[in-house]
C-alpha cells in the first residue's frame, strides 16, 4: 500500500514512474531470462507427434490412425508390412513364417516364433514379474477378445462373420450376458503352444491384412486381468519399445524395451531406397532409437514452429505454412527449408474424397442423369489449387493409385467439367437449366473447412441451375443423419484399412449399406456379384479385372461424384535417417535412426 | 451466517436439478446417438443395438434420467465413451495443469488491473488516462487467437525467450512452460479489466463522500486508496469471485496451443464425440461451480460492505 501511495503522490510522480517502469521492465526481464531457450536434445531419441489425442492403448480399440501408430509401438501381431516394399507387402512378425493355407483357402496355419516374450509387468505373477513367452493361445485370447460384447471393439468387424464359430461364441455370450474365454471355437484353435489354426468360413484373400492390423496384435490375459477396465493405460506387448511416461492427451514417452526380440533392419530395397541411404543400416539389430517421444499438437502452428526450432524431427506441412515450405513454382523445397537441409517426401496417400449421393433417396437416388450432371460440374482442379495448395490429384473412380485395380488409363466422362454437357446431362435428367428441380439438400459439417468446400459446391451447382439448400450440422448429428439414411447429398472421404482395392469396392457393395460403409446405400445385384466373385480369387490379373469392372460399373452410375486423392507432403530435419513413408506405419519407429552428431 | 450457508446449499439441489434435465433433454433432441459414435465406420445394426443394451440407452428416457441423477447424487461419474477413461481420473488429472495457467494468470491479470485501474483514474483526462483508454481499446480488439499466434510464433520461435509449447510437472518446469501463456493471458485480459475497474472506481471519485473528504483537506493519494478503493470493492469483488471458480475449467485454446494437458477441451471434445457421461459430469461440475461462486461473492460482499448483512 506504501508502495501505491508514493506511486500515486504528486511530488513523487517523475520518480515513482521511472522506478515503476524500471521495476516492471526488471521483472518482465527475469521472468523472461528464467525460461530456458530450446535446446536440441543430442540423445538417441525420436521426436515426433500426434494431431490427436490418444484414446488409451488398448489394442482392441486401436480404430484410428493416432492410436493405431501408439499402440505398435508397444503391441506386435502375427504379420507386418514390410519396411520398405512397394507395393506394400506382408511379411511375418511374430509368426514364424507366412501362414500355410490349405487347399479349400479356409484354413490358415501359422507357427509362431519361438522366444518371444512380454514385457516385465506386475500381472505376470507366475514368473514374479517377469514378461512370459507368448504363446498361441495369447493370440485365440486376443481374437476373441475382438468379438466380446461386453468389450464392444469397434473392430470387430475385422472377423465379423470371418471365422467358424466366433459369431456364435459372440452371440452366446451376448444372450449369457457374460463372456465365456475357455470355450472353444472351431474356427480359433492353439493347436500346440506354438501353432495357431483359423479356419474361415468362406475363403478370404484380404484376411491376412487383418492380422497385420494395430486391433489384432497380442494382448496378454493376465495383464487384462490385472487392470481390468485401466487396461488400455497399462499396455505389456512384446514391441521394440515399452511405455516409460504416459499422458495420452499431452505425451507419451517409450524407451527401448529390453526384452524385445532379435529383429534386424531390413536388407532388401530397391535401388531408389539404395540411393537414398535407406539400406546403410541393413542388418542392424532394431531398434535403432533409445526412446520415441510422441507429444499431442491439436493445433498445426505449434507443430509447425516446433518442427522448424527442431524438437520435432518430422513433420506434415500445415496448409498455412505450405508456402513457407514448398515454392509454388518448382513444387520443390523453398530456399529456407534447403538451408537448414530439411528433407521433402511426397506420398500419394490411399485415399479418396468424394460427394454421396443418397441412392435411397427418390430424386438424386433415381435419375442418374442428375447424378452425372452435378459430378460434371465440379472443377475438381480448381478445389485442388484451392483447397488442398495443389496437394491431390483428381480422382477418376473409385480405386486410388498405388492398388492393383487402378487405371491410369481411366478417364471419368463426367470428370471433365464441361458445363455444357453437365446442363445436357440435366436436361435428359428432366430437368432442363434445375427447372422443376427442388433444391437439393446437402449436409455439411459446420467447420471452416467443410463450409467453405460447401459454399464452392453451391456455386458450382448455381452455374447450372441447382439450387442447394445446405444443413450444417456437428459431426455426431452429421453421422446420425448418414447411418439413418437421411439427406440428399453430403462430403466424405475414405483411407485404406489395408492395401487392396477391396477395401474401397466394398462401399458399394449393398449388404454395406447404412449404418455400414457403403453411407450411399448404392445397390446394385451386378456390381454386387462381381464383388461377392472377387472376394473368392486371390491377388491375379483376373481379380483385377473384375476390380477394373467394377469400378467402371460406379464411374458410370455415379453413386458419388469422386474427389480426390491425397498427396501427403512430410518434412524431415537431416538426422532423422532411415525414414520412408508408410501408408500403414505401425510400429516403423524400429527402423528409424538419429544422426546425434547432425543435431547437435 | 450458518442459516445463509445451509440455505444456499440446501438451494443448490433444485437448480442442479433444473440443470441435468435440461441438459438431459437438449442432449436428447440435438446431441446425436453415442452408440453410433462409439462403434466406428463399419458399423452394423446389430452391433448398435448391442452398444445401446449395454450402455442402457436402449431404457426410456425417463429412467435414462433417473439414472443420471443417481450417478450425479453418488458421484459416480462412469467412463467417457471416446476414451474409455474414467471421468474422474480425467478431471482430477487436468484440474492441476488447468489451474497452473488459470490462477497464476487470473492473479496477475486481476493485482495489475486494479494498480493500472487506481492510476488512470488518478490521471482521469489526462494524456496517461487517455492513452491508456486507448490502449485497452486497440487490446480489446484484437482476438484471443492473434495474441496466441503472434505470442507464439514471435516470442517462442523466433526470439526463443520461451518454450513453444508443453508442460511438466515440476515446478521449474511448470514455470518455463507456463510463462508465455500466462504474459499473453495478462496482455489480453488487461484491456477489458483495467477499463472495468476504471469505471467502477471512477464512479466511486463522484460520490458526495469523495467531495466531503476533499472539502476537508484530505489529500488525493489518500482520498483514492483509504476511501475510493475500499468503496469500489464491490463490482470489483464482484466481478473477480464469480470468475475464480470457472478457473478450474482452463482454457481451450490457450491449452491447445500450448500443449497443456488441462480440462480446457474435455466439454469440447466431450460435445464433438457425442460423449454423454463427460457432457452430463462437466454440466454438473460446471453449475456447482457457479453455485460455489455465488455464495463466494455473497460472503466476501459482507466483508466488504458492512451495509450487507447475511441473513
Amino acid at each position: 500500500m506504501e508502495l501505491l501511495y508514493l506511486m500515486i503522490n504528486p511530488k513523487h510522480t517523475r520518480l515513482v514512474r521511472s522506478a515503476f517502469a524500471l521495476s516492471l521492465g526488471v521483472s518482465l526481464l527475469a521472468f523472461v531470462g528464467c525460461t530456458k531457450k530450446s535446446d536440441l536434445d543430442p540423445t538417441n531419441t525420436f521426436y515426433t507427434s500426434s494431431i490427436a489425442k490418444i484414446k488409451g492403448l488398448d489394442p482392441a480399440f486401436a480404430d484410428d490412425m493416432y492410436s493405431g501408430y501408439e499402440v505398435t509401438r508397444i503391441y506386435e501381431g502375427l504379420l507386418q508390412y514390410k519396411y520398405l516394399k512397394r507395393p506394400y507387402e506382408l511379411e511375418p512378425c511374430l509368426a514364424e513364417a507366412m501362414p500355410t493355407i490349405s487347399k479349400d483357402g479356409k484354413t490358415y496355419t501359422f507357427k509362431l516364433k519361438k522366444g518371444v516374450v512380454f514385457q516385465d509387468d506386475k500381472a505376470f505373477k507366475a514368473t514374479n514379474g517377469k514378461g512370459r513367452e507368448v504363446t498361441a493361445e495369447d493370440f485365440v485370447y486376443s481374437f476373441k477378445r475382438l468379438a466380446d460384447p461386453k468389450l464392444n471393439s469397434p473392430m470387430w468387424w475385422l472377423f465379423d462373420g470371418k471365422i467358424e464359430g466366433l459369431n456364435e461364441w459372440h452371440d452366446a455370450s451376448a444372450k449369457a450376458g457374460k463372456s465365456d474365454y475357455a470355450a472353444n471355437i472351431s474356427g480359433l484353435k492353439a493347436v500346440d503352444a506354438s501353432t495357431l489354426q483359423i479356419k474361415l468360413k468362406s475363403r478370404s484373400y484380404q484376411f491376412v491384412y487383418a492380422l497385420a492390423m494395430p486391433a489384432t496384435t497380442v494382448v496378454a490375459k493376465e495383464v487384462v486381468e490385472e487392470y481390468g477396465a485401466e487396461f488400455l493405460n497399462h499396455p505389456v506387448g512384446t514391441g521394440a519399445f515399452k511405455l516409460a511416461e504416459y499422458n495420452p492427451s499431452a505425451k507419451i514417452v517409450y524407451v527401448k524395451s529390453p526384452s524385445f526380440r532379435k529383429e534386424f533392419y531390413p536388407s532388401e530395397g530397391d535401388a531408389e531406397d539404395q540411393a537414398k541411404g535407406l539400406l546403410a543400416d541393413a542388418g542392424k539389430q532394431l531398434p535403432l532409437v533409445d526412446k520415441v517421444v510422441m507429444t499431442v499438437h491439436v493445433e498445426s502452428q505449434p507443430q509447425w514452429l516446433n518442427f522448424m526450432q527442431g524438437n520435432l524431427d518430422l513433420a506434415p506441412i500445415p496448409k498455412d505454412n505450405f508456402a513457407q515450405a514448398i515454392d509454388p513454382k518448382t513444387k520443390g523445397l523453398t530456399e529456407e527449408m534447403k538451408k537448414k537441409n530439411i528433407q521433402l517426401f511426397i506420398e500419394p496417400s490411399l485415399d479418396i474424397t468424394h460427394t454421396s449421393f443418397n441412392m435411397t433417396d427418390p430424386v438424386v437416388g433415381k435419375n442418374k442423369y442428375l447424378r452425372q450432371a452435378i459430378s460434371t460440374a465440379i472443377n475438381t482442379q480448381e478445389e485442388i489449387d484451392l483447397f488442398y495448395n495443389g496437394r491431390a490429384v483428381s480422382a477418376q473412380g473409385p480405386i486410388p493409385p498405388g492398388l492393383a485395380g487402378y487405371d491410369p488409363a481411366t478417364k471419368n466422362p463426367y470428370k471433365e467439367y464441361n458445363l455444357e454437357k453437365a446442363k445436357e446431362l440435366l436436361k435428359k435428367a428432366g430437368y432442363p437449366d434445375g427447372k422443376g428441380l427442388a433444391p437439393l439438400e446437402y449436409l455439411s459439417l459446420a467447420d471452416t473447412t467443410a463450409r467453405q468446400m460447401t459454399e464452392y459446391f453451391q456455386k458450382a451447382m448455381t452455374a447450372i441451375g441447382i439450387q442447394v439448400k445446405v444443413q450444417t450440422f456437428s459431426w455426431p448429428e452429421f453421422q446420425q443423419s448418414l447411418k439413418n439414411k437421411k439427406g440428399q447429398m453430403w462430403s466424405f472421404a475414405w483411407g485404406a484399412d489395408y492395401p487392396d482395392a477391396e477395401n474401397f469396392l466394398q462401399l458399394f457393395y449393398s449388404k454395406n449399406s447404412s449404418p455400414g460403409p457403403n453411407d450411399a446405400n448404392y445397390d446394385n445385384p451386378e456390381f454386387d456379384k462381381l464383388y461377392e466373385k472377387s472376394l473368392t480369387m486371390n491377388d491375379s490379373p483376373a481379380r483385377t479385372e473384375l476390380y477394373k469392372k467394377m469400378a467402371a460399373i460406379v464411374i458410370e452410375d455415379t453413386p458419388w461424384a469422386f474427389g480426390v486423392h491425397r498427396l501427403t507432403y512430410g518434412l524431415t530435419h537431416p538426422w532423422l535417417k532411415n525414414y520412408k513413408p508408410h501408408e500403414f506405419n505401425h510400429g516403423m519407429a524400429k527402423y528409424y535412426r538419429i544422426d546425434t552428431n547432425l543435431r547437435k | 451466517m450458518f442459516t445463509f450457508l445451509v440455505r444456499r446449499i440446501i438451494g443448490t439441489i433444485p437448480i442442479v436439478f433444473g440443470v441435468a434435465l435440461v441438459v438431459f433433454v437438449l442432449f436428447n433432441i440435438v446431441g446425436g446417438d453415442p452408440a453410433l459414435m462409439m462403434v466406428g465406420k463399419h458399423a452394423t445394426a446389430q452391433q448398435i443395438a448391442d452398444i445401446r443394451r449395454e450402455y442402457g440407452l436402449d431404457l426410456p428416457l425417463p429412467i435414462q434420467f433417473l439414472h443420471y441423477l443417481r450417478d450425479i447424487a453418488t458421484f459416480d461419474f462412469g467412463r467417457s465413451y471416446a476414451t474409455r477413461q474414467k471421468i474422474s481420473d480425467m478431471i482430477m488429472n487436468g484440474v492441476g495443469p488447468s489451474l497452473s495457467l488459470t490462477l497464476p494468470a487470473f492473479m496477475l491479470t486481476t493485482v495489475v488491473s486494479v494498480l493500472l485501474g487506481l492510476v488512470v483514474s488518478y490521471f482521469r483526462g489526462k494524456i496517461i488516462d487517455r492513452v491508456a483508454v486507448i490502449l485497452c481499446v486497440i487490446g480489446m480488439s484484437i482476438s484471443v487467437l492473434a495474441y496466441i499466434l503472434f505470442g507464439q510464433y514471435y516470442l517462442a520461435y523466433d526470439l526463443r525467450l520461451f518454450p513453444i509449447s508443453g508442460y511438466d510437472y515440476s515446478l521449474t518446469g511448470r514455470f518455463e512452460y507456463l510463462a508465455l501463456p500466462i504474459l499473453l493471458w495478462l496482455f489480453l485480459s488487461m484491456g477489458s479489466e483495467v477499463r472495468f475497474f476504471r469505471t467502477a472506481i471512477l464512479e466511486e471519485t463522484s460520490q458526495d463522500y469523495v467531495r466531503t473528504a476533499r472539502a476537508k483537506g484530505v489529500s488525493e493519494p489518500r482520498v483514492f486508496l483509504k476511501h475510493v478503493l475500499k468503496n469500489s470493492m464491490v463490482p470489483i469483488v464482484t466481478n473477480v469471485v464469480l470468475e475464480i471458480p470457472l478457473l478450474v475449467l482452463g482454457s481451450f485454446l490457450f491449452e491447445n496451443f500450448f500443449g497443456i494437458p488441462g480440462l480446457g477441451s474435455i466439454t469440447i471434445d466431450a460435445l464433438h464425440n457425442s460423449d454423454l457421461p463427460v457432457i452430463k459430469t462437466m454440466a454438473f461440475v460446471i453449475s456447482l461451480l457457479l453455485i460455489f461462486g455465488n455464495i463466494m461473492t455473497d460472503l466476501i460482499y459482507a466483508l466488504v460492505d458492512p451495509r450487507v448483512k447475511l441473513s
